[in-house]
């Protein structure tokens, strides 16, 4: 299957009606009725707009941003005031600013998409969703374009920090361009990878537990000296894990002013090595978020991943299985 | 409230909802066994039964949140394999409410009815539409945050009528509200199905209101229906079958219930005097039973204790005899089947 058609065939997963009154095989009454009643394929622009709302004017995203400048902001006028003794040039500035957007801008949307839909379990909003004729996966591809939009937001509010960190340095191009590429793969990843978690969870801690616990464990190596992560073993996890791959790869480019297309016509590839973590991961958090979708329920089934099962068996008896 | 939906009073008994032996299993437990029951546009169905006794199971599976083990049911002719289908003729009130309180009422309708594939214009003339039909309309522009209990229960009908169901499905919609609140509710479930001409499931644990709005009625008690008609047969059946008629219950002034019990204790048949319902002044007399499960000239020893009373002139709100109502039949049942 070439990639457009497989693009083809998500379209029409996730765009599938879920009524078509027509085909069906004649002994529905008062068609009257259920004629003026047709689930129209864009439930999910829907949901989008609706989580849209409910994440910027119920107020989570702008209380999740206002820490992301907070934080973004003060770490740059700490870099500024460190440059200044130490000489750091602007092209490293930049470097660290955009290494600091992406870890927290990644890290928000991670959260949002954990609470995404243990959370309306937990809020008791779920179950007038899940009986209207929204189909499965057009709720979770609407829920998970709204969790995504936390990242472009704060990638829009982190360009004036790069800007004025960059000096004119031609860096804060780059920075811009690779960054904002590097950060949409990322982000995705993690916003459906915590999409994935909730999917699982019948409690928000749960959810939240599980992925900023896989989360930890991809950040905390990043903040290992260098000098400790050599040796073949240490360039394989270094390689393997997608925010230290992101970063070296951005370091590359940023600091070390590789330019990007070179990598294409470098015989090892080595360059473009840098992204095979992060695409793997996004492609693995996708697939199963898809395959998850059409297995939406009011409750979890907490079997299917052992490791949630047993936090859920400590805080949360389930009581129904096989729900819709 | 306007009449909605003339072309179905047409059809206007017909069965609108026919379940066949669903079943149920939680592990080894089953939660439902075998329930069978059908529904008919325009009436209401009273769901009863004691905590645990399968009622949220079954309404789950009603309105396909969860999958029977087996078994079928049918709405509005939609057989139970296609519940996507299903889920566009049934409207939903959930125990839980699930509202997001960031959203006014408007929105909130206009959400769920573009769901349902109606164009922005159409979902709004719909919404207000319905906000008046639940007396919502002055205050379609505030937050559900600002909500009392009882307006957003009825917001949640509105949102259970967006798609002009065929059956509506309540879970304790009085749940909470006062006395006047539960009656401008139940007034509205009857319009539902009066007017709407809508099959409505009315889940709920006050059985004077389901007995005063219902026409048909089941009862549950570990996953067995152990009484299903409409209700007045179920209670003539129960009375018939089951119910020992052993006491009697009268209301009197709460500051007449110590007098009540002194002029009551001793009277010959009269057993115990206990009573009931905190200080609301109900007094419940349990009468000497026989050795054949009657109880001694009942009626008699019932005008006597009034004539006691009357003579001590302690006033008389009301009397009920034992088994004349839906919650004794509720209660002896479900009290047997657990036995």
């Amino acid at each position: 299957m070439s990639g457009q058609q497989m693009l083809a065939a998500f379209y029409r997963w996730v765009t599938a009606p879920t009524l078509d009154v027509s085909s069906h095989s004649g002994d529905v009454p008062n068609m009257a009725d259920t004629a003026s009643i047709k689930v129209s394929r864009s439930a999910w622009w829907v949901v989008f707009r609706k989580e849209l709302e409910d994440l910027w004017v119920g107020g989570r995203g702008a209380v999740l941003l206002l820490l992301y400048c907070v934080l973004v902001g003060g770490a740059s006028l700490l870099q500024v005031v460190l440059s200044e003794s130490d000489m750091i040039p602007p092209k490293e500035l930049v470097y660290s600013t955009l290494m600091l957007s992406l870890t927290f801008g990644v890290l928000m949307n991670l959260v949002l998409g954990a609470d995404s839909i243990s959370g309306e379990r937990e809020r008791g909003t779920l179950e007038a969703l899940l009986v209207t004729p929204a189909s499965r996966p057009q709720i979770v591809f609407g829920k998970f374009l709204a969790a995504l939009t936390p990242w472009p937001i704060a990638f829009l509010v982190t360009a004036p920090y790069l800007a004025v960190l960059a000096q004119d340095d031609p860096a804060l191009r780059l920075a811009l361009i690779w960054g904002g590429l590097a950060g949409t793969l990322l982000a995705a990843s993690f916003t459906g990878l915590g999409m994935v978690v909730s999917l699982w969870s019948n409690a928000n801690r749960v959810s939240l537990f599980v992925t900023l616990t896989t989360y930890l464990m991809f950040y905390l190596p990043t903040q290992l000296p260098s000098g400790a992560q050599t040796g073949i073993m240490g360039r394989f996890f270094k390689r393997v894990n997608p925010l230290e791959s992101v970063g070296h790869w951005l370091e590359k480019i940023i600091v070390n002013n590789r330019n990007p297309l070179e990598f294409s016509t470098d015989p090892r590839g080595g360059g473009w090595l840098w992204l095979v973590s992060p695409t793997v991961l996004a492609a693995l958090v996708l697939g199963a978020l898809i395959i998850s979708a059409s297995l939406l329920r009011l409750e979890a089934h907490p079997s299917a991943l052992p490791g949630i099962a047993y936090l859920q068996r400590r805080r949360h008896k389930p009581s129904s299985k096989n729900t819709r | 409230m306007k009449k909605t939906n003339d072309f179905r009073h047409a059809g206007a008994e017909r069965e609108i909802l026919h379940a066949e032996k669903l079943r149920k299993f939680y592990g080894e437990r089953e939660a439902l066994q075998g329930l069978s029951f059908t529904l008919k546009a325009g009436h209401i169905l009273g769901f009863l039964g004691p905590n645990g006794a399968g009622k949220t199971t079954a309404i789950r599976i009603i309105t396909t949140i969860l999958q029977a083990d087996s078994g079928r049911y049918t709405v509005d002719g939609i057989d139970s394999k296609f519940p996507e289908k299903i889920r566009t003729r049934i409207g939903v009130l959930p125990e839980t409410l699930g509202f997001q309180k960031h959203m006014t009422g408007l929105e909130c309708l206009v959400f769920f009815g573009r769901l349902y594939g109606r164009s922005a214009a159409v979902a709004r003339a719909n919404a207000e539409a319905l906000l008046k039909d639940v007396g919502l309309d002055h205050r379609s522009r505030s937050l559900v945050g600002t909500y009392s209990r009882g307006m957003r229960q009825r917001l949640g009908i509105a949102r259970a009528l967006v798609n002009d169901p065929a059956v509506v499905v309540l879970d304790e919609p009085t749940l909470g509200l006062d006395p006047r609140g539960q009656q401008e509710l139940l007034t509205l479930v009857r319009w539902i199905a009066r007017e709407r001409n809508a099959g409505v499931i009315l889940c709920s644990h006050l059985l004077a209101e389901v007995e005063s709005v219902c026409d048909d009625v089941v009862i549950l008690s570990s996953g067995q229906v152990v009484a299903s008609g409409t209700v007045t047969e179920v209670i003539r059946r129960a009375q018939r079958d089951v119910i020992q008629r052993n006491g009697v219950r009268i209301h009197v002034p709460p500051t007449s219930v110590a007098d009540a019990q002194r002029v009551l204790h001793g009277m010959p048949n009269v057993l115990t005097v206990t009573p009931t319902g905190g200080s609301t002044g109900w007094l419940e007399i349990s009468l000497v039973t026989l050795a054949d499960g009657t109880s001694w000239e009942d009626h008699r020893v019932t005008n006597r204790i009034l004539e006691a009373l009357i003579r001590a002139d302690i006033p008389i709100i009301s009397v009920n005899a034992d088994g004349g109502r839906l919650q004794d039949v509720f209660l002896q049942l479900t009290d047997e089947a657990i036995a």
